[in-house]
């Protein structure tokens, strides 16, 4: 079957990845991921000095700023600073830097659907290149169901999300990845690894977690892609040493 | 995800937040006894598995069965012992308050310095540029500095630095210009008599005969960072070539 954006052969295919870290000169990481046509880019400061008002005694503040493609932040845009707030806050480990604040900016460069996830995989690596303190790494995908075949189409651009009966976002951390082929592990290690899920639109539970299996299986190839992306900067570094 | 094999695949272990670190291959050097010393970017996790926080290389010594992560940010967090620059940004009837580049202000005592006395101490005023040690580092409070060396009470090298100018590097090349056989830096004294002091909270400070070859020598640090040897040796060359 041919998608709707033409580049891509089969419903399960995501587009290609970009990734550059330490873009910004004055943040202390910086990050952009694309998602073919989406692109994300995201800035960290930290931990750094925070208002006396926000100050924790025994950890530290995060503060996510989501800033859309054109215009002012929205609810839309608040809505999602509300999902990586939430979902970041476990994952860092605050505790380490107490009365400090971490700042992290979201902004949008191109916008051609998929645009919460792509901003997961850009903050998660501005996050590692300012060295902040974490659990574990995330990945996250979006998926639809199409209105008209009731086929699941990975990745959506923005022409597919019109024709879409429910969309999905997901987002696994790296902790357990698939060790057999059977389907009933399978489950367990989606469920045990779901970081955040988002959906909107009309869907039956079945179709939810078939939603879930297919994006867990590509989260998968974001994990890869993130390890290869934080290794190549690393031998890049290192090159003088070893060479 | 993907626990580390301890054989040596390739020069760099690469690790990423949530790798686990195997127990059987932290303990077997440990002979005598069954010590593990853990280090930056590693941390004992509820689960009792030991698991990498922050991406970079996995290092071992085995003397002390040590084990910690090689990683670069640009953010400073102040770790005991370590030599930093700082910018003197307040002054009290006992302290200076010191800018290392952290999440809060330093604390230099007045007294802090060689001979000091309260009859005849030295006086610093705002914005000079003192190289000084951290004395005490602890997440909770303010970092604590000293300019001489506590066992001898010597200046050792550390006060104030007159002249000169200051760049902010990564903390990680700021740690590779401190190794005595650095490329760049063997490069430039080839060609160009300097000094320079660097602190590993990223500020480094370079002086020499004038500003052009103070510019040079602070533009030639700054492009190292991801260069080769070979790319290295080429882009000094041009600089002073065209100097």
């Amino acid at each position: 079957m041919s998608r709707l954006d033409r580049t891509r052969t089969s419903a399960h295919q995501l587009r290609p990845f970009f990734s550059s870290q330490n873009l910004l000169n004055r943040a202390d990481g910086s990050a952009q991921f694309d998602f073919g046509e989406s692109s994300v880019m995201c800035s960290v400061v930290g931990p750094a000095e925070v208002k006396l008002r926000d100050e924790k005694l025994d950890r530290a503040t995060i503060e996510v700023v989501v800033r859309p493609l054109v215009g002012l932040p929205g609810i839309k845009d608040k809505a999602r600073e509300q999902a990586l707030r939430e979902t970041l806050e476990p994952l860092v480990l605050s505790g380490l830097h107490p009365r400090t604040g971490i700042q992290i900016v979201v902004q949008t460069m191109k916008d051609d659907g998929s645009i919460l996830a792509t901003a997961f995989n850009a903050t998660i690596l501005a996050l590692l290149d300012a060295g902040i303190p974490l659990k574990s790494i995330l990945g996250a995908v979006t998926c639809i169901v199409d209105a008209e075949t009731n086929q699941i189409l990975l990745d959506p651009t923005t022409q597919e999300l019109a024709n879409a009966k429910s969309t999905h976002t997901f987002v696994f951390d790296n902790k357990s990845s698939i060790t057999s082929d059977s389907t009933q592990e399978d489950k367990e290690a989606v469920e045990v690894s779901t970081l955040y899920s988002d959906s909107t639109g009309l869907f039956s539970e079945e179709e939810y977690f078939e939603c879930a299996q297919i994006c867990y299986k590509a989260v998968q190839a974001v994990h890869g892609f993130i390890r290869t992306a934080v290794q190549k900067k690393l031998e890049k570094e290192q090159q003088q040493i070893h060479s | 995800m993907a626990s580390i094999t301890t054989e040596e695949e390739s020069k760099l272990l690469i690790v990423l937040p949530g790798d686990q670190l195997p127990e059987s291959g932290l303990m077997e050097d440990s002979s005598a006894a069954h010590r593990l010393t853990l280090g930056p970017g590693l941390a004992p996790m509820d689960d009792d598995s030991i698991t990498a926080v922050k991406a970079g290389i996995l290092k071992h010594n085995a003397v002390g069965n040590r084990w910690w992560v090689e990683s670069n940010q640009r953010r400073y967090v102040a770790a005991q012992g370590e030599s930093i620059i700082g910018v003197v940004t307040g002054k009290s009837v006992e302290h200076y308050k010191v800018d290392i580049g952290a999440s809060q202000p330093a604390l230099l005592g007045v007294l802090a310095f060689e001979g000091a006395t309260k009859r005849n101490k030295p006086n610093h005023n705002i914005g000079d540029l003192l190289y000084c040690r951290v004395s005490m580092a602890n997440k909770d409070m303010e970092a604590e500095l000293e300019c001489m060396n506590p066992t001898t009470g010597k200046a050792d090298g550390f006060g104030e630095l007159k002249g000169g100018f200051v760049i902010k590097i990564s903390l990680g090349l700021a740690r590779r210009l401190l190794d005595p056989k650095n490329l760049v830096l063997r490069l430039l004294g080839q060609h160009i008599p300097f000094e320079m002091a660097v602190g590993t909270n990223g500020k480094v400070w370079v002086n020499s005969a004038n500003a052009q070859h103070t510019i040079l020598i602070c533009n030639a640090i700054r492009n190292s960072e991801y260069l080769n040897s070979a790319e290295c040796s080429a882009m000094v060359k041009s600089l002073v070539e065209k100097m």
